[in-house]
């Protein structure tokens, strides 16, 4: 809101409720509290005008309030001027805030009246008011109601008035009041029922103000008679409740923003559009919004629970704010929040925001997964290469060695009887080869084992224990074969940690046990050594990790010092 | 009729047959040859060598399904003893060995033909 307009209706109220306490202050000083009430509700009207303005610029709800307030007010002001002009003026005027309260209810919450009738029944709503009160005015003696010399002159008196005219008059105007007071109140309770979503919630305080103008009208009709304690306590309390009522609501309103904020704090990272559909209903106050997707083929928008939703004719009373062109997501919501451009704007970021977010969510995982992928490609790629170099080796040099070693030791012999020299050379030629072709052997069987491809883990396992310098017991393996990788990680988990038995733990005994669940492997090599090993220190042990990550598992080590370590890798597999 | 002394060599490397054939024939064996599994099965059926000496890695099935179908294929005679052999050592091969219906394994550098006449000796 412009300041100079909210510096304008802060003094005009400041001015308004001082002219106002001023002028009623000595001459009706022993009513003072009943002034005081009348005050209060002016100002209250002229407060929430402010409100509501700030909260609802395009509306013209604010200046509604205000002129409600001015209405109330300035009759009592004129009236206590003890000037005869003022006087009678003041008192013609008296019952024209009620007007102005039924042009707000209708009205309400968007400021304007929604149709032509709606217009015509304001408009006569004013105008009968003000009629039958000048009509009376010009048929009302002061002195009719004890007032003699007291009270200024009523200058549109005719002749000396006439308590019957007056009196048919009072009566037919709150008849007419009466009947227009029911068209407006059904008119309210019509808007009220056809209201949905944001709108609804909107028109709560007029619940409030649709009572108040029915009993504002009836009590200042003159029809029924009620004690001053009603008319003059009561009454400006009920009048209050609209105004406050608006300002908490205003209120309430402002902490929107905070809770869109908290909204999308609450929204658990990758929830699903519903979600995010459920809070921002929640933080707008707008049950009916819908949050819908442009379809990928660009053929129309589809919302959270799957109806087709049209952007370009988002139905009677609705709404539509793009989240953001990127995102290809769209608000539609009730038309009456257009009223909160901030809050619809701070919704749309903080939907555009969530979105993003669970995209980029949906890209790291993607990205993950492709890592994953490709780590478990790069091992099985590396093992099928172990598996050919081995392959190679005893295709090749292998082969060759033997033959080489065959030869040498038949050489030998036939040299032997001949020329025992030329025998011994040979001799040590062919322990030469065949220590080489040991070598070769152990060198093959490190680059990959030739049981695991042959056997299998049955196998493999019981080739490692044999060779294992500590006494190692087999608990289960589990027959039938396995996925290459899968066996080739159990194989090497065994392996190094058998290795490490040997090496590290100064153990008496190890234990290996692998066990088949429903898609899982489970491989556990345990001993009873010293303990203290770490997953994290050791480069072996971290390597090992890494491999059994590769495909999708998980390793753990137990080794609490002096007691023993279980290394345990739990392994997808199906 | 089988002959004892009629040795089959089943090895898809070359220079391993010739080596072996030299060693044996100087031994007194009688030797055939073959380089695949489908050639060992034939010649099997004609020769009926009384050993065969078969090597586990060969070009079209390994030596495990020869040594299976030498057993079950004997039309009318006796079965040959089968000596699976390899580069690689015997537990490379874990239980597999001991699985198949051959009399026994040979390292290859430890190939004789004493060696071989104790699997006869011992088939006997």
């Amino acid at each position: 809101m412009n300041r100079w307009l909210r510096a304008a209706l802060i003094a005009g109220a400041t001015v308004a409720v001082g002219c106002f306490v001023w002028s009623s202050w000595l001459p009706n000083s022993q009513y003072a509290p009943v002034e005081v009430s009348f005050a209060v509700v002016g100002l209250s009207f002229m407060v929430a005008g402010i409100a509501a303005w700030q909260r609802w610029p395009a509306s013209r709800l604010g200046l509604l309030f205000t002129i409600a307030g001015y209405l109330y007010l300035v009759p009592y002001i004129l009236v206590n001027l003890a000037n005869p002009a003022a006087w009678t003026i003041g008192n013609l005027s008296e019952g024209i805030s009620g007007a102005a309260l039924a042009h707000l209810g209708l009205a309400w919450p968007g400021g304007r009246l929604r149709s032509r009738f709606e217009c015509g029944v304001v408009v006569a709503n004013y105008v009968q008011n003000i009629a039958f009160n000048t009509a009376a005015t010009m048929f009302w003696n002061p002195a009719f109601s004890g007032c003699n010399a007291s009270c200024p002159a009523n200058v549109l008196l005719i002749g000396n008035g006439s308590r019957p005219t007056l009196n048919t008059l009072d009566t037919t105007e709150a008849l007419v009041g009466l009947v227009i007071t029911g068209i407006v109140l059904t008119l309210i309770v019509r808007h009220w029922r056809s209201a949905r979503g944001w709108s609804r919630r909107a028109m709560i305080p007029l619940l409030w103000i649709a009572p108040a103008v029915g009993a504002e009208n009836i009590l200042t009709g003159n029809l029924f008679h009620f004690s001053a304690l009603v008319t003059y306590a009561l009454l400006p309390l009920v009048l209050l409740a609209g105004p406050a009522l608006f300002v908490i609501s205003t209120v309430r309103a402002r902490t929107a923003g905070g809770a869109l904020g908290t909204a999308i704090v609450d929204l658990e990272p990758g929830a699903p559009p519903t979600r995010l559909r459920d809070a921002l209903a929640r933080a707008l106050g707008d049950s009916t919004l819908q949050l819908a997707f442009r379809l990928p083929d660009g053929a129309g928008y589809l919302d959270t629970t799957g109806q087709v939703v049209d952007p370009a004719r988002p139905g009677p009373g609705r709404a539509v704010t793009p989240v953001t062109e990127a995102s290809g997501a769209v608000l539609v919501h009730d038309g009456g929040l257009e009223q909160e451009p901030q809050l619809i704007r701070l919704t749309a970021a903080a939907a555009s925001m969530a979105l993003e977010h669970t995209r980029l969510q949906a890209e790291v995982q993607a990205q993950l997964e492709q890592v994953r992928a490709s780590r478990a490609r790069i091992v099985e790629a590396g093992d099928a290469e172990r598996r050919r170099l081995e392959r190679d080796l005893h295709d090749g040099a292998q082969q060759r060695l033997v033959t080489l070693s065959l030869a040498l030791g038949m050489a030998r012999d036939r040299a032997a009887e001949a020329d025992p020299e030329l025998g011994s050379l040979i001799e040590s030629a062919s322990k030469e080869a065949r220590e080489a072709l040991t070598e070769l052997r152990e060198l093959a069987r490190g680059i990959h084992p030739a049981v695991l491809t042959e056997t299998g883990l049955t196998g493999a396992v019981q080739a490692l224990v044999e060779r294992s310098p500590v006494a190692t017991t087999i608990t289960a393996v589990p027959d039938g074969r396995f996925p290459a990788a899968i066996e080739a990680t159990a194989y090497f988990v065994v392996s190094e940690a058998l290795a490490n038995v040997a090496k590290h733990a100064r153990a008496d005994g190890a234990q290996v046990m692998i066990r088949k669940f429903p898609g899982r492997l489970l491989v556990e090599v345990s001993d009873d050594g010293t303990g203290g090993a770490r997953s994290e220190g050791g480069s072996g042990l971290r390597g090992l990790a890494d491999r059994v990550a590769s495909v999708g598992g998980v390793l753990r080590v137990d080794s609490p010092s002096g007691g023993g370590t279980r290394l345990e890798a739990d392994i997808p597999c199906p | 009729m089988q002959s004892s002394a009629a040795i089959l060599i089943v090895d898809d490397h070359d220079g391993f047959r010739a080596l072996a054939r030299i060693m044996l024939e100087a031994d007194g064996f009688a030797v055939t040859e073959a380089a695949t599994g489908a050639e060992a099965t034939e010649a099997a059926r004609i020769g009926r060598p009384g050993l065969v000496l078969l090597d586990i890695q060969l070009p079209d099935f390994d030596g495990f399904e020869v040594a299976r179908r030498l057993a079950a294929a004997p039309a009318g005679g006796l079965a040959p003893v089968v000596v699976l052999t390899s580069t690689r050592e015997a537990r490379d091969y874990g239980g597999r060995i001991a699985a198949s219906p051959a009399a026994g394994f040979l390292p290859k550098d430890q190939l004789s033909g004493a060696a071989l006449r104790r699997f006869l000796a011992r088939d006997l």
